[in-house]
Parts: C-alpha cells; structure tokens; sequence
C-alpha cells in the first residue's frame, strides 16, 4: 500500500513537470531579434573587420582613427607604416609585410604592426595607443556596422580642374601623368597619346568586359589594383608629394572625407564644364558600307553634355561604335551587330535607348507613354521616324520653334465634351492652353524641337493611331468619337468605349505628368471629378436600365418592408 | 458448406457490389458543348476608386445606394471592408510601394465553388456559363460563408427571414443580352466582362505587352481550381488584401473522396460481411454444441 502511494506521488510529479514542460516549449516566443545596428558616421575612420579572411569574428571589429595616427606620425611620414613599391610610391595597404593570407598570418601581421610600435612608443615615453585586446577590440563597436566611404565621382569638373592646374605648373605633358595604358610586349606601363581613357576599363575588377580590356583587367587584378587601389596610389602620392613640396594649401585633398564627400553633380550641373580634349571631332559621319539606309550625321560635341560620363555611350572603350560592332557581330562586340548597337530601345548606351529614355521623363511622359517606337504587330518601325536621323551626311536643319499661331484657333481655342452628358455637366477643355504648354516644352528640349518638327506632331500625342499626313493636310485631327463607340461593343468587349477614352486618355496624361490637378489618384478638394465636370444639381440619373429583376423585386420588397431599419 | 451455398454467396456478393455502383454518386456532366464560363477580368491598375461600381450594382439590384461623393470616399475608403448583405461590390484602398490601388471586391465565381457544395437546399447553384447564383429557397444556414475562402456571402441579420446575399454576376441582366451593371458604369472599363478565355487571354496580353506594369500573375487563373473573377496587379496581391495562402485543389474536392466513400462503406461493407460471417458457420452444429456445454457446466455447480 505504502510502496503504490510513493509510486502514485512519483508518477504525479513526473507528469507534472512533463506538462509544464510542454506548455513551455508551445508558449515560447520568437527569438529575439538583434538590436538594430548602427552606422558610424565615415568621419575618416576605417573599420579593421576582414570578413572576407576571418568570417564571422569572434572579437570586435576595430574602429581605427586613421588622422590620429598620421598626426602622430607626421615627422616620420607615411612610410612608417604603409610600404613603399620599387617606383617609391606609397602603396595604401596594411601591415607592410603580411606573411600569407589565412586567419593567423594576417592577425599576427596587423598585431606585430599596431602593437609593437605602441610598445616602442611607449618605450620611448612619447604618448601611444592601447596595449590590451579590448582597448582596441571595444565592445561598443559590435553593434556598429563596417565603415564604407561613399565612392568618389572623378567628375568632369574635377578632371578640368586637375587640367588646368597642370597646364599652370608644368606646361606640357599634362595627360602622361596620370593615364596610362599597359603594354604587353613590353610587359609595363606605357603611355601613347590621344589613347587616354578611364581608370574604370581596366580598373574595375567587377565588371565584364571583352577580351581585349579583359587580358589588361587580368594584369590589374593580379596586382591587386582594384579602383580602390589604383586610385589611392594615383592620386595621393601626387598630392602628399605636392604637399611637401609647396605645403599643404597648394596640394590636393589627402584627408578621407575631403574627396569622399557623398555628394554629386548632376548633368545639368556639369553642363557647362568643358569635356577632356583628346582630339575628338565635333561631328562625325556615322555610316555602314552596304548598308540599306543613308548614314547618320552624329553632333559628338552637342552629345557629350547630356551624360556625366563618357562612359555613357563609350561603354567598353573609347574607340568608335564600329570598331567593335559590325553588320554581322564580332566576338568583340559581344555579337552585337550594329544595327542593335544604334537601336536598342531598352539599352543605356545605343541612340535609341537613351532617347526614349529622354521621352519617359515626365515632361515628355504624357503623350510618349502610350507611343510605341516600333509597332509590336507588324515589327516594323516608322518610316518617317528613321529619315529624321539618317540623313546623309549632312543633318536636317533644326526646324522653328512650334507655334499654334499657323492653326484655326477659334475652332480649337476650347472644346466642350459633351456628347456623353448625363450625370455631370459638359467638360469645357481648354484645349489651344495645352497644345500651347506642350509646344512650349518641345521648344525647351533640344531633341524634341528636332523630333516634332511640326505642330502637327503634337496633335498626334492626343488624336493618336490616325494617320499624320492626311491629317496634317486637312489640318483637322479626328474627334475622339470618331473611332470610340459610345456603347460597349459586344463584338470586342475590350475595345475602349467613349466614356474609357476620355477618361483613361486625359487622366492618363495628367497621371505621366505627375500635374496634380485632374490626376487620378490624387484627392482634390472639391472631388476629382469637378475638374473636368462638376456634377449637376439633380439626384443620380439612372445608370443602367435593365435591371436583376427576381433579385431587384426581393430587395425592393426588403427594404421597403424592413421590420428593423438598418 | 456446400456447393449451393457457395454459389448463392458469390452471387450475392457480386450483386451487392454491382448494386453498390448505383449509389455512388455520379460526377456531374462537363457543361454541354457550346457553353463557356463567363468572367471579368479586373485590372487593379486601371481603377480610380470613384465606386461607380457600387451605384450601378446597387441600382440593378435595389438596393440602397452608397454615397459615392469623394469627400465620403475619402472617409470610407481608409479601412479596408467587407462586403455586406446590401453591398455585393465594395472598393478597398490599399498604400503600396506603387500609390495608393484600388481593388474591387465581389465574389470570384469559382470554378468549382466551396459554397455549391456546402448548400444543403442547392439554392447556390454554378450554372453553366460560370454564373454562382443563390435563389430563394436559401434556408440562412450560413454554411456557405464558411465555407467561401474569399469570405463574400453574407447573412442578413437584420431580417426575420434571413437569406444569404451576394454578387450573381448579374444573371438576369446576363440573359437579356446585357453586361454587368459595374461593368456597365465604370468610367476607365477597369472591369472587361467575356468568357473566362477570352478574359485570360486578355490578360496575359496585357502582362506581355507592358513589361514591368503588372505582376507576373493573374490572380485566379489558378486559385482554388481557377475562379471566374480575374485580377491583374502592379504590386504582388498580398499587399493590394488577396490572400495567397489559398493552394489550387478546389474546395470541394476536399471532401469528395470522404463523401464518396460513405456509401461504400456504409452499403458493401456490412453486406460483405454478413455474408463472410453467414458463410464461414456450420450447418445447425456448432453453435448448438457450445450453449450445450455451458448448460452443462452450469448444471455441475
């Protein structure tokens, strides 16, 4: 009896704890995440953290104030800690000698390097750096995430700054120092004018780029000259050598934040500033032997203030399209033919594509959104369109600016809408205002007044799919109603009645042209709908005629013979 | 057992499971030739949240109507809603990446609906040109808004003699030759009535015909074994308030392999058995000798 009632306790206990058990395994609640990680403002110190060599750290990331130490070690210079390449120039990495790539050897290397001149400094009485791990390792910065500098934008601006300080002091000879090309025969760097290009052909170790440029990014990454490098060697040995020579107003920036500021130029900024002189020509004859069309003639000097970068367009080299691009496509060219090269209408860097990337601005949005460059049907582009560029080799002289003044303005001063008048009030639409804001943004725009060359062509932005030369003559563009049933069309449910075409056409406009007044999403006081037609003073007119019958008679019955109102 | 029992066993073995067969219910027929399912095709790009949707069902149906000003709007549309027992289509607001979208909601017409198959009365009824419609026989079981995984019937509560209510696609107006009435009044003809191929087909053209404008997906091509309401979106559909939770076996089918077997097993079963059990005894012997034995035992004590 004694021993069942010992076993029962037991058994009740365990179950007890098994229970208690389970409820807290089913109630517990998510992990906790991570406190949110701070970013360290730059503010020219740089975070010793590797992941790339040691993965996950098992101590803190180092945050080391770099202008401390170059304050501290200004009478020695910077050879003190970084090294120093046969050609005597300084080579920003750390520690000097690392004995290998794995874990111990560059922990060992950056530990000899950081505290052993601490110890030596300390040794000699002079005022040094910490000793123990934690002090350089602090606990405060595992919750702070690596420092990275934003990238620095050698902009046009710059580059003729750097120009006219060169020609100032040394005359001649300006290009040679800092562009380079390397040289296979003679296995160095060479330079050969009028080939100057960017650092980021053969620099850019992330990028792809042909066979040719790709056998130079080989040499680059096998010395380890990233942009990083490349840049850091160029540029601040020339101005840590001018600052010792002429102190350090004349020298350029040597501090971190001075040239990696974060801040940009846009192209309209950098409009005026003249573009590197390597001889190009101001216009060129673009054409192809055999080709079906004329040649283009191409303005180089216009074009090259409407991208911050040469790279832009020159988006391999700086050499011309058809070296790389040929009518059949070559390996260097990626098998791009010349033709795709010219008009790709979805790349950055053909004529085509940058065009119609100008006509998705919002400016130019409103009428080019439902323009299709090329007819998706039958594949084929508009013959008027491709004679506007291929001229020969002169180009079409840039038309007067477009002006209503040729048109019937009485007949287009304003248009009332009201052949669906129902519900709301008429629309008055002011139609000449229009044509004449977007005559005005034509003007404004280079490559628009070369494009609608004519008044007419405005008017197909809104009297679209009509043909323009027929309209043109008779000088009247269709009315909507023309080609937009009033009523839905039971043969083609989806063609676009009336009501959908002036909504969807002029909401649609003013919806690309992000212009708040009669947009579509945007709530104006008063409601949208009063932009175009206030509604009238009499109650609803009846939308639809037909009704559900056995539903409308049991709902009618329903709300008339409620037993308990709503 | 001898040979005659043995052949009246199989006989009436075999005969039960022929008999059997006529219990299962048969899947219904493929709608005749020459119908299809009609649908709309809703593109949440094209809606401007005016709710000239809600006037025009309200008014082919009878019902109250909303006041659709924008100042109410502005008030109405900050809550995402549901529809109601006088409201078949309601137009949510939702804030995405993209802008403020506009999104119609009424019942989807499934394919093969969870509410047919959950109406004890059959007053929801999918007739064959894709229309779920609900008569006047509806008991108010609410069985059918369980079961709907868009959650669109609702009950009347506010009546004595409650029924169901929901969108029907407008079947009477459907059979006069007539669109819907949304599809009738909206003024950017968001919502394209046809058949559900011709909607489909409309919608994947213009998914290819505008990279980058819509999402990848049509919204009930597949959902639950395909619904006749399609939806086409420029942000992925949860955050414009459609669940993707849903998979692609229609709901009833769910249960059919349950509700299919229940006459099997509840017929056969018991009539194999007994005449396992029949036919595995002996002739009079057996039984007679145990109780014997018992009575036997019992006299000894």
């Amino acid at each position: 009896m004694r021993r069942t009632v010992l076993f029962l306790i037991i058994g009740v206990i365990y179950l007890i704890l098994i229970a208690a058990g389970l409820g807290m395994v089913y109630t517990a609640g998510e992990p906790v995440p991570a406190k949110e990680r701070e970013i360290a403002k730059p503010d020219n110190k740089i975070s010793i953290a590797h992941a790339e060599i040691f993965g996950k750290l098992e101590r803190p990331q180092v945050i080391f104030d770099h202008k401390k130490h170059e304050e501290a070690a200004k009478s020695e210079g910077c050879g003190t800690c970084h090294p120093v390449n046969d050609k005597k120039k300084l080579l920003f990495s750390f520690p000097k000698d690392v004995k290998g790539k794995d874990k111990e050897a560059v922990m060992r290397a950056y530990h000899d390097a950081c505290i052993g001149c601490h110890k030596q400094k300390r040794i000699e009485h002079k005022k040094s750096g910490p000793l123990v791990c934690g002090d350089c390792h602090q606990d405060k910065y595992t919750l702070v995430k690596p420092i990275s500098y934003p990238v620095v934008e050698f902009d046009f601006e710059r580059h003729d700054k750097h120009v006219k300080k060169l020609k100032e002091t040394l005359g001649k000879d300006t290009c040679r120092q800092c562009h380079h090309t390397y040289s296979f025969e003679e296995k160095k760097l060479v330079y050969k004018e009028k080939t100057e290009e960017s650092c980021y052909y053969c620099h850019d170790l992330d990028k792809k780029r042909g066979p040719e440029v790709a056998a130079i990014i080989k040499v680059s990454a096998e010395k380890g000259l990233s942009m990083q490098n490349a840049s850091h060697q160029e540029c601040l040995n020339c101005h840590l050598e001018i600052r010792k020579k002429k102190g350090e107003k004349e020298a350029g920036p040597t501090e971190c934040m001075k040239c990696h500021t974060g801040k940009y130029k846009t192209t309209a900024e950098l409009e005026k500033i003249p573009r590197p002189d390597r001889g190009q020509k101001e216009k060129s004859y673009i054409y192809v032997e055999n080709a079906k069309l004329k040649g283009v003639s191409f303005n180089h000097q216009t074009h090259q203030k409407y991208s911050k970068t040469c790279m832009a367009c020159h988006h391999e080299t700086l050499k011309a399209c058809k070296e790389c691009h040929s009518l059949t496509g070559k390996p260097e060219g990626k098998n791009v033919n010349i033709a795709k090269a010219y008009h790709d209408m979805f790349s950055e860097h053909s004529c085509a594509g940058c065009h119609s990337k100008q006509t998705a601005k919002k400016e130019c949005a409103g009428c080019h959104h439902n323009i299709v460059a090329m007819d998706l049907e039958t594949m084929s582009p508009r013959k008027d369109t491709c004679a506007l560029c291929h001229t020969g080799k002169e180009p079409l002289p840039m038309p007067a600016p477009l002006s209503t003044s040729g048109l019937k303005q009485d007949k287009i001063k304003e248009v009332t809408v009201k052949v669906l008048e129902k519900e709301y009030e008429p629309a008055k639409f002011p139609h000449l205002d229009i044509v004449n804001k977007l005559a005005k943004i034509s003007n404004d725009s280079r490559l628009a007044t070369y494009f609608h060359r004519n008044i007419q062509t405005l008017c197909e932005g809104c009297h679209h799919r009509s043909p323009v030369t027929t309209e043109a003559e008779k000088n009247t563009p269709p009315y909507c109603r023309n080609c937009h049933m009033i009523v839905y069309d039971k043969e083609d449910l989806n063609a676009i009645r009336l009501l959908t075409a002036y909504h969807n056409q002029c909401m649609g406009c003013h919806d690309e042209m992000k212009i708040k007044k009669g947009n579509s999403m945007v709530f104006v006081e008063g409601g949208r709908c009063a932009v175009c037609h206030k509604k009238k003073k009499a109650g609803p007119a009846e939308l639809t005629t037909v009704k559900n019958q056995r539903v409308y008679n049991q709902n009618k019955k329903i709300i008339l013979n409620r037993w308990r109102p709503d | 057992m001898d040979r005659r029992d043995f052949l009246k066993i199989m006989g009436s073995g075999f005969a039960s499971i022929a008999g059997a067969d006529l219990l299962i219910p048969k899947r219904p027929l493929a709608s005749t030739p020459g119908t299809e399912f009609y649908g709309i095709l809703v593109d949440t790009t094209r809606c401007i949240g005016c709710r000239r949707c809600e006037l025009g069902c309200a008014e082919v149906n009878g019902l109250p109507l909303p006041d659709i000003s924008e100042s109410t709007n502005q008030t109405v549309l900050k809550t995402p809603r549901k529809t109601t027992d006088r409201q078949y289509t309601i137009i949510n607001k939702y804030e995405t990446s993209e802008g403020p979208i506009y999104v119609p909601k009424r019942c989807m017409h499934c394919n093969q609906p969870g509410c047919v198959a959950a109406c004890p009365v059959k007053a929801m009824r999918k007739r064959e040109q894709g229309h779920v419609t609900w008569d006047v026989n509806c008991i108010g079981c609410r069985l059918c808004m369980i079961s709907c995984p868009f959650d669109i019937p609702k009950h009347e509560y506010s009546k004595a003699f409650p029924r169901i209510q929901k969108c029907n696609l407008c079947w009477d107006r459907f059979n006069q030759g007539q669109l819907p009435g949304c599809v009738e009044v909206c003024p950017t003809q968001a919502l394209m009535f046809g058949t559900r191929r011709q909607i489909l087909e409309e919608g994947k053209r213009r998914i290819a015909a505008n990279p980058g404008k819509y999402v990848d997906h049509i919204y009930g091509e597949y959902e639950v074994g395909g619904t006749s309401h399609l939806y086409l979106s420029a942000v992925p559909f949860e955050q414009i308030g459609f669940r993707n939770d849903l998979g692609t076996v229609p709901y009833p089918e769910y249960s059919t392999g349950f509700l299919y077997a229940v006459p099997f097993i509840f017929v056969l079963w018991p009539i194999a058995m007994l005449g396992m059990n029949r036919g595995t005894k002996k002739e009079n012997g057996e039984e007679k000798e145990e109780h014997h034995g018992e009575e036997t035992d019992k006299g000894k004590h």
